[in-house]
């Protein structure tokens, strides 16, 4: 029982509010990927290993769309605006989307009357010959990454849920002066210099108090922040959040509300049944692996242009790739709010394992997660229990 | 391939156990496991073991010299430029008619920036018939071309692995750069003195052995000049969000953000820490910040960073300025991009001059004749390894992070061997 109380000596509670935050922000790119895992899976009862390269290849694609835009490595264009990132994001979704169909069509289809475990084998070996074949051809080495300058956003939204100590803050505020003063004297200094990192004893005299000056006032500011609780939210991460959400609800709108969704869902329920009413099932099927795609193609453009100086390479999906796949298994496979809920609770896994000290880890918690979910409900969160016999 | 490949395999095994229902219960799921983690560095013993195996003879005409470097991978900048100004060295000793009218061969060998990469290829070099190794720029790599070359009696001589006890693995192991416990100190003092710097968090690559025990080095004498070290947090090499561990370091009010990594991360965290909100914190870094896709990844983020470097383009002493003349003669105008170009040239260079005094063409006397090193005059400075146990005291200059235009990195203190300590 002493074992409990360790533990928690070292975490951080302050923190904890932003953590939940940066884990639904994770999460949600999780969510887009694992949608797309859980949509094959509930027509074709296929886990697509493959899903996770569409995503690397939806990050070159955003990539080669800024270059054609002018963001090169050079850097010689310095502006962006909203529309460039709409343009980017739709090129990704549609390029993905077609991977995913001629995926399905030339890899998956050919295998479709034969055991199951036949078309799992050649989902993975689609995935190795994308990672490795994918180094041929796309710029891998040193792995690039999308110029800064695309993402317009890069300011924070700043959400105070408990204001810092007032009469504290004030009292920082009267050393400002000194800040001012002694920096101003310094400055004066420095123009008589010549170096400013060899410095004369009395420059030497001067750089110290003012840096001592600034000391005092950021530690009184700290101070009076010290129980301050504020979640900065960046824009762009935001940007992504609302994004996906936005792509969530169509989604609903296409499966739930539209015939093609309609003819999905009696696909999943029934595939034999389905053709023999009517439903061209092989549509069906390329229309599912192209929303599927198309998802990973947008979560995978925001993942490469919002979250700055991300490196692309080949693997770039893997991981990802990865964690939604324990996400939809989390959420059960084959459910779609299944696949959002497990992809927020994954990213509040990983975020949560580094706010408890144990940050080594975090990568190790989905496996965990998908132990203990086979172990304990094989269904998943929202998906039945019946046992799948594939 | 990767740690990554060893999960999927894992996964495949449990996905294929879950999805044919097998109740067998014995799926072979590999725990994922960090390779290549550094031991806990251990303090520079006196003694070095001297490789008891005959090693390589020149046979024939030609002396061959190996080079191990990343010409593939993320350390591609590194490993390019350290093989440009190896060829360098040798077409210079072969125009000017090579060692006992032999001509010199650079055999090169690709380590993909990874360690068994590196092993992989020191141990094709050796079985060549290479009489000694040049290599490689990444202390986790070196080490592992120093237990292969140990075990064959072949000499390395190292060009940026500057983790501090990487030459107890042999006496046949020596550098042409600083060591961590000198490169480390040297930033705590100019966090200290120079920034003014009293709160410093640590971020450090748990994949990589240079990382660790560069933070230690930093972190050690920092304490020791009066500041704190509020935080250390730990990422991994391939890592892309970092959200979760700077949201830990923010909350400790930092005034200095110490990043041993290699530039490869450091550039995404630079921007990541600028867009929690920590704007006025002061990045630093050691020389694996030096490469100029630092600006392409850092953004306008990494800007006013300051690091520690083994030598700059723009320092004014001949030996700079001969170097670079005849670089850019072989390059179209360009300049190197990285020190490495430098540190490959006076690497090699050392091994040819070695070679010339060695008192028989084989890798037995050229090991002797590495460790007699005195006074060899190279870019980078003056190297003496006779009496330092294959690490030679040199000088380190913390330079600025400025944008392209201003050359990348500026020239902002030299700290001499003997300042440190």
């Amino acid at each position: 029982m002493t074992v409990l109380p360790d533990l928690l000596a070292g975490l951080e509670f302050s923190t904890l509010p932003q953590q939940l935050v940066n884990g639904i922000l994770l999460g949600a790119i999780y969510a887009l990927i694992a949608l797309g895992y859980t949509m094959v899976y509930g027509v074709l009862k296929l886990i697509n290993f493959a899903h996770g390269e569409v995503f690397m290849l939806g990050a070159y694609t955003a990539l080669f769309t800024s270059w054609s835009f002018g963001f090169t490595q050079a850097g010689s264009r310095q502006d962006s605006s909203p529309g460039i990132l709409i343009a980017m994001l739709i090129v990704s979704m549609t390029v993905c989307g077609f991977v995913g169909v001629l995926i399905e069509r030339f890899a998956y289809r050919p295998m479709r009357s034969q055991p199951r475990i036949a078309s799992l084998i050649t989902a993975i070996g689609i995935s190795l010959l994308l990672q490795y074949g994918g180094q041929l051809f796309l710029p891998s080495s040193p792995p690039p990454s999308i110029s800064d300058k695309v993402n317009p956003f890069k300011g924070n939204i700043e959400i105070p849920l408990k204001p810092a100590d007032s009469a504290l803050l004030a009292q920082a505020e009267q050393l400002k002066a000194k800040v001012t003063s002694t920096k101003a004297a310094y400055d004066e200094q420095l123009k008589s210099e010549k170096d400013s990192f060899n410095l004369s004893p009395v420059g030497k005299g001067l750089r110290t108090a003012s840096q001592d000056a600034e000391r005092d006032y950021r530690n009184a500011i700290d101070k009076a922040n010290k129980d301050a609780l504020v979640i900065t939210l960046p824009q762009g991460q935001v940007i992504m959040l609302v994004t996906t959400v936005v792509l969530m609800i169509i989604l609903t709108w296409l499966v739930m509300k539209t015939t093609a969704g309609r003819a999905m869902r009696a696909a999943s329920l029934d595939f034999d049944a389905a053709s023999l009413m009517g439903i061209n099932v092989n549509t069906v099927i390329a229309f599912t692996f192209f929303i599927g795609s198309a998802l990973a193609g947008a979560g995978a453009m925001m993942n490469a242009s919002f979250l700055g100086g991300t490196k692309i390479d080949t693997f770039f999906g893997m991981l990802p790739g990865v964690k939604a796949f324990v996400a939809a298994v989390l959420g059960g496979i084959g459910n779609i709010p299944g696949a959002v809920l497990g992809g927020i609770l994954m990213g509040l896994a990983e975020t949560m394992v580094i706010w408890a000290g144990y940050g080594n880890y975090k990568d190790a918690i989905a496996f965990i997660v998908l132990i203990v979910v086979l172990l304990v409900k094989p269904g998943g969160l929202l998906g039945s229990n019946k046992v799948e016999k594939v | 391939m990767n740690i990554q490949f060893s999960w999927k395999h894992g996964l495949i095994a449990l996905a294929v156990a879950a999805a044919i229902g097998c109740n067998g219960g014995d799926s072979t799921a590999t725990t994922p496991t960090v390779e290549n983690k550094g031991t806990e560095a251990t303090p520079a013993a006196a003694g070095r073991k001297a490789p008891t195996a005959e090693g390589n003879k020149v046979e024939g005409d030609v002396i061959k010299v190996g080079i191990v470097g990343s010409l593939t991978g993320d350390q591609k900048p590194w490993g390019e430029d350290s093989v440009e100004g190896a060829k360098m060295a040798v077409e210079e000793l072969n125009a000017a008619g090579g060692i006992n009218g032999k001509k010199v061969e650079l055999i090169t060998g690709d380590s993909t920036s990874k360690a068994e990469g590196a092993k992989t290829a020191a141990e094709k070099l050796i079985s060549d018939g290479v009489i000694g190794i040049i290599g490689e720029v990444a202390s986790g790599h070196t080490i592992q071309i120093a237990k292969s070359a140990f075990d064959k009696g072949v000499p390395v001589v190292a060009i940026g692995a500057t983790k501090t006890d990487l030459t107890q693995e042999g006496t046949h192991v020596s550098r042409v750069c600083y060591i961590d416990d000198f490169q480390g100190p040297v930033m705590a003092k100019f966090a200290y003195e120079e920034l003014g710097l009293r709160k410093v968090a640590l971020m450090t690559d748990n994949k990589q052995p240079y990382s660790q025990y560069l933070s230690k080095t930093f972190g050690d004498k920092f304490k020791a000049l009066g500041g704190t070290i509020v935080k250390e947090a730990f990422y991994e090499s391939g890592q892309t969000q970092f959200s979760g561990q700077i949201t830990e370091l923010k909350a400790e009010t930092p005034d200095g953000l110490f990043l041993s990594g290699y530039f490869t991360e450091v550039g995404p965290i630079a921007q990541q820490v600028r867009q929690a909100g920590l704007k006025d914190v002061k990045l630093m870094g050691g020389d694996g910040w030096d490469s100029p896709q630092l600006l392409t990844s850092g953004g306008d983020a990494i800007l006013g960073s300051f690091f520690c470097n083994h030598y700059n383009n723009k320092e004014d002493r001949p030996a700079v300025k001969t170097f670079l003349d005849a670089y850019k003669k072989g390059h179209a105008g360009k300049e190197p991009g990285t020190t490495m170009a430098a540190l490959g040239y006076d690497a090699t260079k050392l091994m040819l001059e070695a070679l010339k005094k060695a008192k028989s063409l084989d890798s037995k006397s050229l090991i002797e004749a590495i460790n007699e090193t005195e006074n060899f005059a190279g870019v980078s400075g003056t190297i003496t390894l006779k009496g330092f146990n294959g690490n030679p005291p040199k000088r380190a200059l913390v330079v600025e992070v400025r944008p392209q235009s201003e050359g990348f990195q500026v020239f902002r203190k030299a700290y001499e061997a003997d300042e440190i300590k």
